[in-house]
């Protein structure tokens, strides 16, 4: 039975690995329900918060409306790290929410299918998958920012909310936040990795870290402490709320700068976890 | 070159140790037939085997060279207890997410040739959710074998299949073990295994207690001689007289295990005024091994 066969042991390059994996994962996200389903949500939401704020009660009266300019529906008028009113939030960092509960639910599943088993016994590696799943949850997010884009702005205009605007802070407030859905998706990666045997809890973390209520509790405690809390719209809140109507190019430099480092930071700490941790 | 030598491996899950130096030797191109009870070790050694899950100690070789090389890797197929596919995607789909993820130059031909091989050439539209557990399992079969992989781990194949499930599975891994592939397969349906192992391992508490040959399991399995008769209380008594070992099995029939013929079991017991109804000669299966060998009898 002995076969002395001389067997040729041939390695994959990184370019053909990734390659691979970002096909399988780019083909899921197409192929699933899920991501039209979050793209859909990513339009309505706006368009009905900003009609809804307009539109008159039971007794005729009208509330005060919650946005006085289209934009504003897509970003806040100034850079703030703890959020004073709904509408400084309730812009297009929703789909940092929308966007954690999506990526947890597309990789809650390569667990629950059993997919990661069939994948992590071939010759991928840990890295891959963390950046395969990084860049196309990102690539989710950013298209959920498209549609957030013309969902909020056609329910502004029917709202009647005024159009006046800065057109380049618009564009980097924008084209910021789409930047950050790297950032945002490396996040969730990381979470979903560290909790994949828990999916309750990776969606909680997610959803978390989205609204910015961990970073509200962070900046009550720097508050408290006296210490500079210019840091915490850059690092904790990846610089998304930096990317504001009243921005310059240097705070689009600044997403740019954030979403790559927490890109980098999450790959190459979620990539240890999965190399140390048993992986099903 | 063994397929797999695997020294002192151990594996600690929190207290409990799941293996506790286990050594394993698998020959290239056998199929190693891996027993044992549940629990026992068998899926946690799979898993270290594939990558799936460390082991605490001991060291793994497969082909010589260290488990974790990703470009040995690439070389073995793996199905661990069901196959890793989404439900609502088709086999044909699912069959090309692996093969992508394996870099095949021509999946497409690969994966015809796979499924003919399994014979599902007519099932690759389906929905993989909507496939009887025996297709499941041989789509499993089909993406472990993607991207000619020369080491096959399968964690109990043929579970829960039919008769000509299990047959349809077994003329599959001949034809696999034909193309020169080494098979690591457990299963708890010895009888299955017993038709096609070339090599066994038999796994207790984590411990490998035995590895032998089909041909050494052949001379180790001992032959008796197994009587049908009316009055049994009263042939054992007289048989034990003179023979050492008689039992009575589950069938009711009464086996006597020492070097001796029918004839001479007829003659004796007619000497004593019994008269057989049945005799034959035989030998135990790898089962009634495996559950002596459980039980400490030491066949």
């Amino acid at each position: 039975m002995e076969n002395s066969t001389k067997l040729k042991f041939e390695q994959p390059s990184f370019k053909e690995r990734i390659k691979g994996m970002l096909g399988v994962d780019f083909y899921r996200l197409f192929h699933t329900p899920l991501f039209y389903i979050f793209l859909a949500i990513a339009a309505i939401i706006p368009a009905m918060v900003s009609c809804f704020t307009m539109m008159p009660d039971q007794n005729g009266n009208v509330m005060e409306p919650l946005y006085s300019n289209v934009w504003q529906i897509i970003a806040s008028t100034e850079s703030l790290y703890v959020i004073k009113s709904i509408a400084d939030y309730a812009n297009m960092n929703m789909v940092f929410i929308f966007g954690g509960i999506m990526v947890s639910i597309f990789i809650g599943h390569d667990y629950k299918s059993g997919y990661v088993k069939q994948l992590f016994t071939t010759h991928a590696k840990k890295e891959d998958y963390m950046i395969s799943k990084t860049l196309t949850c990102a690539f989710a997010m950013v298209c959920m920012c498209a549609t957030y884009f013309v969902g909020g702005t056609i329910g502004g205009l029917f709202a009647g909310y005024k159009t006046d605007v800065n057109f380049g802070s618009l564009l980097v407030s924008i084209f910021g936040k789409m930047v950050m859905s790297l950032g945002w998706a490396s996040l969730y990666t990381f979470i979903n990795v560290v909790f994949r045997k828990y999916f309750g809890i990776s969606i909680a973390l997610s959803f978390f870290f989205g609204t910015g209520i961990l970073i509200i509790g962070v900046a009550s405690i720097v508050e408290a402490l006296s210490l500079p809390t210019a840091f915490l719209n850059i690092f904790l809140y990846g610089a998304s709320v930096n990317a504001c109507l009243s921005s310059n190019i240097f705070a689009f430099l600044t997403c740019i700068i954030v979403s790559v480092a927490w890109a980098v930071i999450y790959i190459i700490v979620g990539s240890f976890v999965l190399n140390k941790s048993d992986v099903y | 070159m063994n397929a797999i030598e695997i020294r002192n491996l151990t594996k600690n899950f929190g207290e409990k140790q799941a293996l506790q130096g286990l050594n394993m030797t698998v020959p290239q191109g056998s199929i190693y037939g891996f027993i044992g009870e549940n629990g026992s070790g068998k899926s946690t050694t799979e898993k270290i085997i594939c990558g799936l899950i460390h082991p605490s100690g001991g060291s793994i070789k497969l082909y010589g060279k260290d488990y974790t090389d990703q470009d040995v890797r690439a070389k073995v197929g793996v199905l661990i207890e069901s196959p890793g596919c989404f439900p609502n995607m088709t086999v044909w789909n699912n069959l090309m997410i692996q093969a992508s993820n394996l870099n095949l130059k021509n999946p497409q031909e690969e994966i015809r040739k796979m499924l003919i091989l399994v014979r599902m050439e007519g099932s690759a539209g389906n929905k993989y959710k909507n496939c009887s557990l025996g297709m499941k399992q041989r789509i499993g079969i089909a993406m472990a074998l993607l991207g000619n992989p020369k080491l096959l781990v399968l964690d109990e194949p043929i579970n829960g299949l039919d008769a000509d499930g299990m047959r349809i599975m077994r003329e599959v891994l001949v034809d696999i073990a034909k193309s020169g592939a080494t098979i690591v397969i457990s299963s708890h349906i010895l009888g299955e295994l017993e038709k096609i192992a070339t090599h066994y391992g038999i796994i207790r508490g984590g411990k490998m207690i035995a590895e032998m040959t089909a041909e050494e399991l052949e001379k180790n399995c001992r032959t008796f001689v197994a009587i049908g008769i009316t009055n049994k209380d009263m042939a054992k008594m007289v048989l034990g007289r003179k023979y050492a070992r008689v039992e009575e099995d589950e069938n009711g029939y009464i086996r006597i295990y020492d070097k001796t013929t029918p004839e001479e079991i007829v003659s004796y017991l007619y000497s004593e005024g019994l008269v057989i109804n049945e005799i034959r000669k035989d030998k135990i299966g790898l089962e009634e091994y495996y559950i002596d060998l459980m039980k400490g009898k030491g066949v």
